[in-house]
């Protein structure tokens, strides 16, 4: 271990560095943290605190009770896996049908879902609102969830990946009889599981990221996000800088769930959206 | 009559085949069809509608009333618009190029012989699994006065920054958390592409003695291309959409110095219900979206021997 740790060239410059990388990776999540364990007084010492003391253990209970955080995490969490869902469905099917079907149209079909993968929703929102009000669907979970049950994106993520399938597994079951839609479930889902994974975490953690539709659309309490929860807070909370921190670290916690036990679909995630080609 | 046996079967296997085919190409169609009206009417409409609203002036309780370019005329005579475009451009050029070169450099790094790096990777990824908000909620509390990045900056024997509170520091404390936040995202896109490059090059180079730099310079470079292409089209215009941190942050101040695009944007619309004006706003943001993109393509292209 240490003759490899030294063998290494520039082990004197390299590792002092990395330390540095990660230290400015986490001194956020660290100051989070630590500081929704300070009590209020403690925040801006001079010299500055770097562990908690004494421990203040209320933050997260004051907060939690001050707001409805618990309303605000359930929708966050509902939103964020129902669109996960329709994503995970909706663009399977489509990239299956635009990757082994032929039918008329299907090139100009699959050009017109592209030209919206570029399509910022900070364009479009003006027009999307009015549409989303023509449906009634401001303060809905439908207004937050249905437009965004599927993206281009997604679709010409599984349409690349479904074209290095071969078509005669898909052949072979229709000769044995199977029917269509038993051959998209139980023949080519599980053959694209790795795509899945990495589009599903994807789409969650945009999701759950989610913050001007929501700012836009919701203005019922009942009906808020986390992140909208968390905004609110921020803009009443006064100086209980600890009760905030509290709420910030328990809106990142889903998202540190997700990148520890699914780290290789997280980061699988993210380097799909490097294979535009 | 052997004509006649072969015959007869094949006209009915060719009917069944038409039917099968049919049949096929309707499940085609059936399963793309959600999808479809999805992308339709959310994406590509209102793509459209964006044009037609922006040549209207619209406070959405009064009808729409046409009014043509107006919206434009007055937004390109309009200092709070032009302030607000040279901020966002900006934002988006001393973002993005910072990005990139520090996530190839990551991405570098990391494709090397190291010791735990798996966790060091981690721990530099961690920027990206940060919601947003709590990006900007937390970046918010580091910037205090007596916070812990001007803490950092004492042991250095820096003077503390009034980073949110100057208009002259503001943008550059949202810049940073932008470089913060994007530079692992396109370190993991990155090291994708390193790791596609056949080993076999490096080997070849090292035989005739190519130095680490020149390996750099001639394999690395052209090899990556296509990848670097994505990662400066692609963090062009995710820092174009840049909103959540400004508005939570500064809400655009102080004295508009990070009133972004969008924000403005938004503001315009929701705050100010200027429907029409916030449209034509958009379409600016399109075609700057629009021109960098092919830009950028345009670019790389013309590399290519």
């Amino acid at each position: 271990m240490l003759s490899r740790f030294f063998r290494h060239r520039h082990a004197f410059i390299t590792y002092p560095l990395l330390f540095l990388i990660g230290f400015i990776g986490l001194l956020p999540y660290y100051w989070m943290v630590s500081c929704s364990f300070k009590t209020n007084d403690n925040m801006f010492l001079v010299p500055l605190q770097w562990m908690p003391n004494p421990i203040n253990w209320n933050a997260y209970g004051d907060a939690w009770r001050a707001q409805d955080f618990t309303r605000y995490f359930l929708n966050s969490s509902l939103v964020a896996i129902a669109i996960t869902f329709g994503n995970l469905l909706l663009a399977s099917l489509a990239g299956y049908s635009l990757s082994k079907f032929r039918y008329f149209g299907r090139g100009i079909l699959f050009l017109l879902i592209l030209s919206t993968m570029m399509l910022p929703l900070e364009v479009t929102m003006v027009p999307l609102f009015l549409i989303v009000k023509k449906l009634n669907w401001p303060n809905t979970y439908e207004g937050l969830i249905v437009p965004f049950l599927v993206e281009g994106f997604g679709v010409f993520l599984m349409r690349q990946y479904l074209q290095s399938i071969p078509n005669e597994l898909i052949e072979a079951a229709r000769i044995d009889g199977a029917s269509e839609l038993r051959i998209y479930a139980q023949i080519v889902m599980p053959l694209c599981k790795p795509a899945l994974a990495a589009l599903g975490v994807f789409t969650f953690r945009e999701a759950w990221d989610m913050y001007i539709w929501p700012l836009i659309i919701v203005t019922k309490d009942s009906l808020r996000t986390l992140p909208l929860g968390i905004s609110l807070f921020m803009s009443s909370f006064g100086t209980a800088w600890d009760q905030l921190m509290a709420v910030a670290a328990i809106g990142t916690l889903p998202m540190i769930l997700l990148f520890f036990f699914l780290q290789r679909s997280f980061i699988q995630g993210i380097a799909i959206t490097g294979l535009k080609e | 009559m052997s004509a006649l046996a072969s015959t007869q079967p094949r006209l009915g296997w060719n009917r069944l085949r038409l039917n099968v085919t049919t049949k096929q190409a309707l499940f085609g169609y059936a399963i793309l069809l959600p999808t479809l009206a999805i992308i339709v009417i959310f994406r590509f409409l209102p793509m459209l509608q964006a044009f037609y609203i922006s040549l209207n002036e619209y406070d959405l309780i009064r009808p729409p009333k046409f009014i043509g370019l107006e919206n434009f005329i007055d937004l390109l005579r309009d200092p709070l618009f032009l302030n607000s475009a040279r901020v966002s451009v900006t934002y988006v050029v001393f973002s993005c190029v910072p990005v990139w070169i520090l996530s190839l450099g990551l991405a570098v790094l990391f494709n090397r012989q190291i010791v735990a790096k798996n966790l060091f990777r981690s721990a530099a990824f961690m920027p990206v699994v940060m919601p947003a908000v709590v990006n900007a909620v937390v970046w918010t509390f580091m910037y205090h006065q007596d916070g812990v990045v001007n803490t950092i900056l004492g042991w250095f024997d820096l003077d503390p920054i009034p980073w949110l509170r100057s208009s002259k520091w503001a943008l550059w404390a949202i810049i940073i958390i932008g470089i913060w936040r994007a530079t692992p995202y396109y370190m993991v896109i990155f090291l994708a592409g390193l790791q596609a490059i056949p080993h076999e090059y490096y080997e070849a180079a090292q035989i005739d003695g190519a130095s680490a730099w020149r390996q750099f310079r001639h394999i690395t470079l052209p090899l990556l291309k296509p990848t670097t292409l994505l990662v400066m089209v692609m963090s062009v215009i995710v820092a174009m959409k840049v909103f959540a941190v400004p508005l939570i942050m500064t809400g655009g101040g102080p004295a508009d110095s990070t009133r972004v695009l969008p924000l403005f944007i938004y503001q315009t619309a929701f705050e100010f219900f200027k429907m029409g004006r916030a449209a034509a706003m958009s379409v600016f943001l399109f075609a700057a979206v629009m021109v960098f993109t092919l830009f950028q393509i345009q670019l790389f292209s013309h590399g290519e021997e």
